[in-house]
């Protein structure tokens, strides 16, 4: 889907997901921002990927304002917000601090909340031109499902879910479409650092067999990659998707599809 | 072009949603098939050939299956509705609602996913109606949750080969919706309320189906499966209060 003309700004823009969010908003013509806390993101080294780097905290409401002020300047409008940055902290709720909870909504859902917020007025003018501007949240499969040991995760991204389907309802009559995806597992920085994590259920032994075990309860046998999250937002960023709106759009091999549990 | 030498079937494509479907695959390069009770219909387009089916029969479902060597794209789309309660419906409206939208999709499936190439895609057209009930179409919210449930079941049982969801269209502009208006008492004031309910102030149209379809039944999706993406404008997402009391 082609999305020549239209400005992108994706947040964790520099993290396992975002780095192909961008990549592929960028290979469909989109002007890319990619926002994130440092240029390496969540990964050791980046390779530059053409996209305009901005440094932002999300969960800062100067940084968020700062960030739309230079796509004000530089485009005068914004057609896609995609809000990738996201953090995990591998913990139940009795082993979660206090600022770890808090941590966890600030980048999860005030991250989502501020970005949106300041991001309007851009995406009310790409709206004007006569298509829709696309907002794409993150949420994930644990918004539904609790995965062990994730207790302020799960409850962010259950958040994330209602906050998507409020500002598709709010924001809808203006031209702006607002939808999460829900990713289940998807083989990132973020994945293979659960995988390790004693809140994970693993018995602490052999990595490859447990990996291996949870691709086998797949529908589809395998996890997915940062691609197949990345043509979702392709989609649903471009103007084919301009009657989708207010959904939570789960993209997991079918995992959640299945009644049986998960035995790690 | 998304889906060039991929061999497509439609049911239901005369008309509607289905059209919409079989008309997008064409423009993608798909070579499509679909069918319909009636006889072809006059301005079907020419690449699309057509095979005269009542999908609720098993052995015709059988027989026009075994027309096919391989196929990789189903797209049961085929449905009726009748608009009664419970206590109204007649046994002959079950077999109607039941057959078609229910059987129906059942018998293309069995028939067909031994037909299905590996990586193949098989796209149910659920509803809304099948997550949340429509005032008096008691038969047809049931039939429409049973394509949701055999949707998952194929995911589960026929993954990783084949891939299958159900798209759950809302409100779209075909036919039957201008009908359902046309009964209302003031046909404008519900139309109008209709729209106030949809955060994109809009109806549906064929081609917003469609335009879903073409992404599902692609290499795109290879990920996706055993899920119901709804399509619908928002309406679903938000509170069913009537937005005249706002």
């Amino acid at each position: 889907m082609k999305l020549n003309g239209k400005v992108a700004l994706v947040t964790g823009g520099r993290g396992g997901i975002g780095r192909a969010v961008v990549k592929r908003l960028m290979k469909e013509g989109a002007a890319v921002y990619a926002a994130d806390l440092t240029e390496n993101g969540s990964l050791p080294t980046h390779d530059n990927d053409g996209s305009h780097f901005v440094q932002l905290d999300v969960s800062s409401e100067e940084g968020a304002m700062s960030v739309m002020s230079g796509i004000s300047n530089e485009h005068g409008k914004l057609d896609i917000l995609v809000n990738a940055a996201g953090i995990e902290i591998e913990k139940t709720i009795e082993q979660t601090t206090l600022e770890e909870w808090n941590q966890s909504f600030a980048v999860n859902v005030t991250g989502t909340f501020l970005t949106s917020k300041h991001s309007l007025p851009l995406l009310r003018k790409a709206a004007a031109s006569g298509t829709t501007a696309s907002i794409i949240n993150f949420g994930s499969y644990d918004g539904f499902i609790a995965d062990p040991g994730l207790a302020a995760y799960c409850a962010t991204k259950g958040a994330v879910h209602a906050l998507t389907r409020a500002m598709a309802c709010d924001h809808g009559p203006e031209g702006i479409r607002v939808n999460a995806i829900c990713p289940g597992y998807i083989d990132t920085p973020m994945l293979q650092s659960f995988f390790e994590g004693e809140g994970s259920g693993g018995d602490g032994g052999d990595i490859d067999s447990l990996q291996q075990a949870v691709r086998d309860v797949h529908p589809m046998r395998t996890y997915g990659t940062p691609e197949d999250i990345a043509n979702l937002v392709n989609w649903l960023a471009s103007d084919e998707a301009r009657y989708a709106s207010g959904q939570l759009w789960v993209l997991d091999g079918g995992l959640s599809a299945q009644v049986q549990q998960m035995r790690l | 072009m998304r889906l060039s030498g991929k061999k497509a079937i439609v049911t239901g494509g005369t008309q509607g949603i289905g059209r919409g479907i079989v008309e997008a695959f064409i423009i993608e390069g798909a070579s499509v098939t679909t069918c319909g009770r009636s006889t072809a219909p006059a301005d079907l387009p020419e690449q699309c050939l057509y095979h005269q089916l009542d999908v609720s029969d098993p052995i015709a479902v059988n027989a026009f299956s075994d027309t096919f060597r391989q196929i990789d794209i189903l797209v049961n789309n085929a449905g009726v509705q009748v608009e009664k309660t419970v206590t109204q419906s007649t046994d002959d409206d079950w077999d109607l609602v039941m057959g078609a939208n229910a059987r129906g999709v059942f018998n293309m499936c069995r028939s067909f996913i031994p037909k299905t190439s590996d990586g193949g895609s098989i796209i149910n057209i659920g509803s809304i109606s099948g997550n949340v009930a429509d005032p008096a179409m008691a038969l047809y919210n049931a039939s429409k949750s049973f394509v949701h449930g055999l949707t998952r079941s194929i995911a589960v049982d026929h993954g990783p080969h084949i891939r299958c969801n159900a798209i759950c269209p809302g409100w779209i502009e075909t036919g039957m919706l201008e009908a359902g208006f046309a009964t209302a008492n003031d046909p404008q004031s519900a139309m109008n309320d209709a729209l106030a309910r949809h955060p994109v102030r809009r109806f549906g149209k064929p081609t917003d189906i469609a335009a879903a379809a073409v992404w599902l039944a692609s290499d795109e999706a290879s990920f996706a499966t055993g899920q119901l993406f709804t399509i619908d404008g928002g309406m679903t997402a938000s509170s069913p209060l009537n937005p005249a009391l706002f």
